[in-house]
């Protein structure tokens, strides 16, 4: 079953866009095609939000809608998808959506370029969640900028939708919709236009038969990074193999010593399992990126593109994690540890990929990781420090500490870690082991933060580290 | 204006219906003839070079490209200088700044026209640039001859003070960050006239330019605008977008649009001045300034564009709230190779204010006193101390009661010692408090522009047809205004129909700036209104045989006594006795004059107030900080509505805390800018607001001046509020020094700035007691 054709729904209607160009955006064919305009391109890289729009996705007999940044989404990933855009909200006899019409009351909108996005992203909040308190409204926002408001308005628009009855249009129609989606579920799709062509196999086996029989291409696996080729650089990505249709790609499996989770795993999801295990990977996954980004932003992904501040990748590090890569005809287990070679290189061959990643379950362990940057929400780190100590009678047994944003591949500090080990847990320990971090790393500087205040940074977080271990507190801001 | 009443009415922005659905149309959002043709525009790669040649070759052939235009193409004025010259829209030899416009292309779809730009051969001879203030400084590179302005003998002042100290502030640039990019859509018509759709805040200027471009008189062209998605004066100048996009028209023959990627848009795009000030002041015991030096430099880019009253803005503001008997300032306009620095709210008043602020600051903490008791010993008071540095007599100071009323209703002194405590107990965490007063001037410096027309219609069936000059830019002033005409109409607000601005329905308008907008365009709507008005009721007069009564305007009826006359058959009955139902506008602000040479006079016809406090705790670990609470109390004068009046206090404040703290640009060495995108430039986002946010509109404000509504203007001020922000942070980290030792900390107070800060004085003490 192949199919050359991409099929969704706009709001409750079938479409069909026969043998699409792969490389156009989702906001690009609302905008020129559907010609409906409410959805604003702001930045073409996902970091304004002003092109949010919601995808309605079957799972378990139930739609989830999520918000996503159409400007680097491509327009076949909408394949088997109800695609919900601001004009749709609007019901037919011309009533605004309950998240409209607080938007409205509360004085959401100044210069309204941004209010559509804004819409979307609480729109989503709305339909996937029973109530909204600050933590839930500020993160469902964090990845749509204002200029204008200074955002007060609209979190108290978010705020009194708890007041709302529930039941919207949506709600009414939602079992049409899951019959309409069951009737256009999605295919393998193989497009070729042009000079350009696209993969979105359904499972591993036929993803193996594409690999066996193409040499040249590229994997997409949320795209929040690939896609900016296309976007910013105005290159084309001539084949591209999606990897998020593969079921057998998202999973989480949890057993007494390790969690595995398959490679096309949103980072959304991940990061309310790992949340029991790990606190603080949770929180620096909050930090990751918006929404819109951990909602398409893969595991996976974020391991293959090895960029040094991927923020997962020195969390990861200092877990230990293993990486289970996969060929047509191959299965091996790379330590993460001996995956980076360079800037953005890995072992990673051509013909492979990644099909999981195992992280130690450490019971005993005090696992802490921090994310710097200059703003709190969507912003890419400075540093992100990551640490995991056996302790044992105020002892150090093991540390492992690894770093993001110090070196051309995310780091592990293996010289600060060794004058940790089996060094008693004071004060004197961690003054002196700061130090050798100036001999693992070698950051630079740039507009994010200068090589001085990285380095600071680094040597302060693991301070950070012995104090909270110390006093049992934490001492942050944030 | 005799019987008029005041509006005070909560009501949603005009437009908030089409907001939230997706219906309200922006420029790149009309819907397209289908000849239409798409631009992209090419960019300088050097900062500072001779163009030796530009090879257009394979731009020619890439795919979908239907036109290009370059220097050659332009037939008049190659140039977008609002006020002087120095922007051409291409440069002929030489290219002054990184992203520098050099050619356009016009394709099928924009998509292929931004490919195309990227495959120029562009050949340079490379010049060295100069970027910074301080390169500038010591070439002697200025735009115009260093300017000073003195008041009373302040190096006699400062030499007989008490105390004295000197130093070095800087104030950061910042990008506008408006959400709708630069954007233009240009149809030729007939006999070479051009429709112009705009995202604009000056569609006059943008008439005129791109009449010069052509060598073609204003009357040929129309420029139109709706709405813009955001300006914050970001769009009061940059007039390149709107005449590459007509001139692409003029050479294609069809209709074009033009819109700036995100990144273009920063990258060639003018920001706001950066300031640098080197001070040296002599003050009492009470902290009261006696003596002020300052030299103030701004980094004005490579031309002039409004730079000259920026920097005026800036001299105006120099005291804030605060009397200062003897100064002397002067002022260096440097000329460097990045974009030319433009308008951006707050127009330099702010970098003058937070200079003063800074000095105010480093005065309190020298003495080792409450910063908030140095600022209250300073402010201008009612009947002495009330003449600034420039000879205005302050006749509506409200700052004293702003001030101490806030003062109480955020509890500040309790806090500040609360605060004090806190910082003894926890070594890892520190928290820090300010409290900042704000006075701004009203008025554009440049006295014409002052002016403002309306065009106000009544159509036979009784609805009202309202245009100005002003545009809607996010501030709700067709709201505000329709507010107005239909309360001075007596009817309700929805027979009061809103429509785009059009030079060709009001002309010779001034950019919507200075936050006069509604201020002048009210005014004029008003105007217009009462000449129909003073029609309809002689008619009546007449007809009806009434004398020596007063005509009011009241639930959709005339009343004279006791006489009432429905305003919809009272319309067409004055149609069909053939009176004018429409009428234009006019509006001049009176009693201002500025002498710019003498640097006196009256410039402003009034001042905003308003203060706010702020708490911030900061990780020392890392210089994160979080805004815990901030009270704001600001004066609007009566506002029309108070809703969108809050709506201005609250995201000028977030505008102002992101300029303080979060939103760095940098340049490298060869002017190449680093930050150009929102992963790079990062502007306040959700979780960056206060904690907790108490804004008030202060209940007795008032306007002294007969401004429309007895309302004060709340564009840009509110801007100035978040000057507490930095000086809380600045108060946390003077707390690792036990508030021994005054903080080096320069704008913004990025949380890299604030760890070196507070580095610097741990090493400070270390110093100390290894001695």
């Amino acid at each position: 079953m192949i199919s050359n054709s991409v099929k969704f729904l706009l709001n409750d209607k079938i479409l069909e866009i026969k043998n699409p160009d792969p490389n156009q955006t989702i906001l690009n064919y609302i905008r020129t095609e559907l010609k409906k305009t409410g959805t604003k391109e702001g930045c073409s890289e996902g970091g304004c939000g002003a092109c949010t729009i919601v995808l309605g996705e079957l799972i378990n007999n139930k739609i989830k809608y999520n918000s996503i940044n159409s400007c680097i989404s491509f327009v076949p990933s909408l394949n088997g998808k109800q695609l919900l855009i601001v004009e749709d909200l609007v019901s037919k006899d011309g009533k605004l959506h309950p998240v409209q019409d607080a938007m409205v009351r509360f004085h959401g909108s100044q210069c309204g370029f941004c209010t559509p996005g804004f819409v979307m992203s609480l729109f989503s909040m709305f339909k996937n969640n029973k109530s909204f308190n600050n933590e839930l409204i500020t993160e469902s926002i964090s990845g749509n900028l204002c200029r204008c408001t200074g955002y007060r308005p609209i979190i108290d628009a978010a705020k009194s939708l708890n007041k709302i009855n529930r039941k919207d249009e949506f709600s009414k129609n939602e079992n049409k919709i899951i019959k309409l989606l069951k009737k256009i579920k999605s295919k393998n799709i193989y497009i070729k236009k042009d000079d350009k062509v696209y993969f979105s196999p359904k499972n591993i086996k036929d993803l193996k038969n594409i690999i066996k029989n193409n040499s040249k291409f590229n994997f997409l696996a949320g795209g929040t990074d690939l896609s900016l080729k296309v976007t910013k650089e105005r290159k084309d990505i001539l084949s591209i193999i999606d990897l998020k249709e593969i079921k057998e790609l998202d999973f989480i499996k949890v057993n007494k010593n390790y969690m595995e989770i398959g490679a096309a795993t949103p980072l959304i999801k991940f990061e309310d399992e790992i949340k029991k295990y790990y606190p603080d990977f949770y929180s620096v996954l909050k930090r990751y990126g918006s929404v819109q980004i951990r909602n398409v932003g893969t595991i996976g992904g974020n391991i293959a593109t090895a960029s040094p501040i991927g923020d997962t990748l020195p969390i990861l590090l200092s877990l230990n994690a293993e990486v289970l890569i996969e060929s047509f005809n191959q299965k091996k287990v790379l330590p993460i540890n001996n995956f980076f070679i360079d800037y953005r290189k890995t072992k990673l061959k051509k013909n492979e990929f990644i099909r999981s990643i195992k992280i130690p379950l450490f019971k005993k362990n005090i696992f802490k990781a921090f994310k710097v940057s200059k703003r709190f929400d969507d912003d890419i780190s400075s540093v992100c420090g990551s640490f995991n100590f056996e302790i044992n009678k105020n002892k150090i047994k093991e540390a492992f500490i690894a770093f993001g944003g110090m070196a051309a591949v995310p780091k592990r500090a293996k010289a600060c870690e060794k004058i940790l080990k089996n060094k008693p847990l004071t004060i004197n320990t961690f003054d002196k082991a700061k130090n050798y971090l100036e001999k693992d790393l070698s950051p630079i500087g740039d507009m994010r933060a200068s090589k001085e205040y990285r380095l600071e940074i680094a040597k302060n977080l693991l301070m950070k580290c012995f104090i909270e271990i110390n006093s049992n507190k934490l001492t942050r801001v944030n | 204006m005799s019987k008029e009443t005041y509006v005070e009415e909560i009501r949603p922005h005009d437009s908030a219906y089409k907001h939230v659905s997706g219906y309200a149309e922006y420029t790149d959002d009309i819907n397209e003839p289908k000849n239409t043709i798409h631009g992209a525009i090419g960019l300088s790669k050097k900062a500072h070079a001779i163009i030796k040649k530009i090879d257009l070759t394979e731009v020619q052939k890439s795919e979908g490209v239907i036109s290009i235009v370059t220097q050659s193409d332009i037939p008049g004025r190659n140039d977008v200088g609002p006020v002087f010259d120095g922007d051409p829209i291409f440069p002929k030899k030489k290219v002054e700044f990184y992203g520098q416009p050099l050619f356009a292309v016009a394709a099928t779809t924009t998509e292929l026209a931004r490919k195309a730009v990227l495959k120029a051969k562009v050949t340079y001879k490379d010049l060295k640039p100069v970027i910074t203030i301080k390169d500038a400084l010591n070439k002697k590179q200025f735009l115009f001859k260093p300017r000073k302005i003195k008041k009373g003998n302040p190096s006699k002042k400062i030499k007989n003070s008490k105390n004295y100290i000197k130093g070095n502030f800087t104030t950061g640039s910042q990008e506008h960050f408006y959400l709708e990019g630069q954007a233009a859509f240009v149809i030729p018509k007939e006999d070479d006239n051009f429709l112009v759709y705009s995202s604009t805040q000056h569609p006059s200027e943008t008439q005129q330019l791109i009449a010069k471009m052509f060598g073609q008189k204003s009357n040929s062209i129309s420029v139109e605008v709706r709405r813009i998605g955001g300006g914050f004066g970001g769009k009061e100048t940059n007039f390149m977008t709107a005449c590459i996009c007509a001139l692409l028209a003029k050479k294609s023959g069809k209709p074009v649009k033009l819109r700036l990627d995100r990144d273009d848009d920063i990258i060639l795009t003018g920001k706001r001045h950066e300031f640098l000030s080197q001070y040296e002041v002599g003050f009492n015991d009470d902290g009261i300034i006696e003596g002020l030096k300052i030299n103030l430099s701004s980094n004005c880019g490579m031309s002039p564009d409004l730079s000259a009253a920026i920097n005026e803005r800036a001299l105006l503001h120099i005291d804030n709230a605060y009397y200062i008997s003897d100064i002397e300032v002067i002022n260096n306009l440097c000329r460097t190779n990045i974009p030319t620095s433009t308008a951006f709210r707050g127009f330099g008043g702010n970098q003058g204010m937070m200079a003063i602020e800074n000095i105010i600051d480093n005065i309190s903490r020298y003495l080792k006193k409450d910063p908030m008791e140095i600022r209250k010993n300073n402010f201008y008071q009612k009947e002495k101390k009330n003449v600034t540095h420039y000879g205005m007599t302050i006749e509506d100071n409200v700052i004293n009661e702003i001030f101490k009323n806030l003062e109480n209703k955020s509890n500040y002194k309790k806090r500040y010692l609360d605060i004090r405590k806190f910082n003894e107990k926890n070594k890892f965490k520190k928290k820090g408090i300010a409290i900042t007063p704000v006075k701004f001037g009203i008025s554009f410096t440049t006295i014409h522009l002052n002016q403002a027309g309306a065009l106000v219609h009544i159509y036979t069936d009784g609805s009202v047809y309202l245009n100005h000059g002003g545009i809607e830019m996010g501030q709700g002033t067709h709201t505000k205004i329709a507010q107005l005409v239909a309360n001075s109409f007596g009817l309700p607000y929805n027979l009061v129909h809103i429509s785009s601005t059009n030079t060709s329905k009001v002309p010779n308008t001034s950019a919507s700036a200075a936050s006069s907008t509604t201020d002048l365009n009210g005014a004029a709507a008003l105007n217009a209104v009462k000449k129909i008005k003073l029609n309809l009721e002689k008619f009546i007069k007449k007809k009806y045989k009434i004398y020596n009564q007063e005509a009011v305007y009241k639930d959709q009826h005339i009343i004279f006594g006791n006489r009432q006359f429905e305003f919809k058959s009272i319309i067409q009955e004055a149609y069909l006795n053939r009176i004018s139902l429409s009428s234009s506008g006019f509006y001049s602000t009176p009693k201002i004059n500025f002498d710019k040479k003498k640097f006196r006079g009256r410039p402003f016809y009034y001042f905003c107030y308003g203060a706010a406090v702020s708490e911030v705790t900061v990780d020392t670990l890392t210089g994160e900080n979080v805004l815990e609470r901030v009270d704001i109390l600001h004066d609007a004068g009566k506002p029309i509505n108070p809703a969108l009046e809050l709506g201005q206090i609250e995201g000028g404040f977030v505008q102002g805390q992101g300029w303080l703290t979060i939103e760095e640009l940098n340049w490298k060495s060869n002017g190449q800018i680093t930050t150009f995108s929102p992963s790079t430039y990062k502007i306040p986002a959700v979780s960056d607001i206060p904690k907790k946010f108490n804004v008030e509109i202060f209940k007795k404000g008032f306007n002294k001046e007969k401004v429309v509504n007895k309302a004060k203007t709340t564009g840009e001020p509110p801007l100035m509020l978040a000057m507490s922000v930095f000086y809380a942070i600045k108060d946390a980290v003077a707390s690792i020094g036990n508030y021994q030792i005054v903080p080096e900390l320069n704008a913004p107070a990025t949380a890299e700035r604030i760890l070196m800060s507070i580095n610097k004085i741990k090493n400070k003490i270390k110093n100390q007691n290894g001695r």
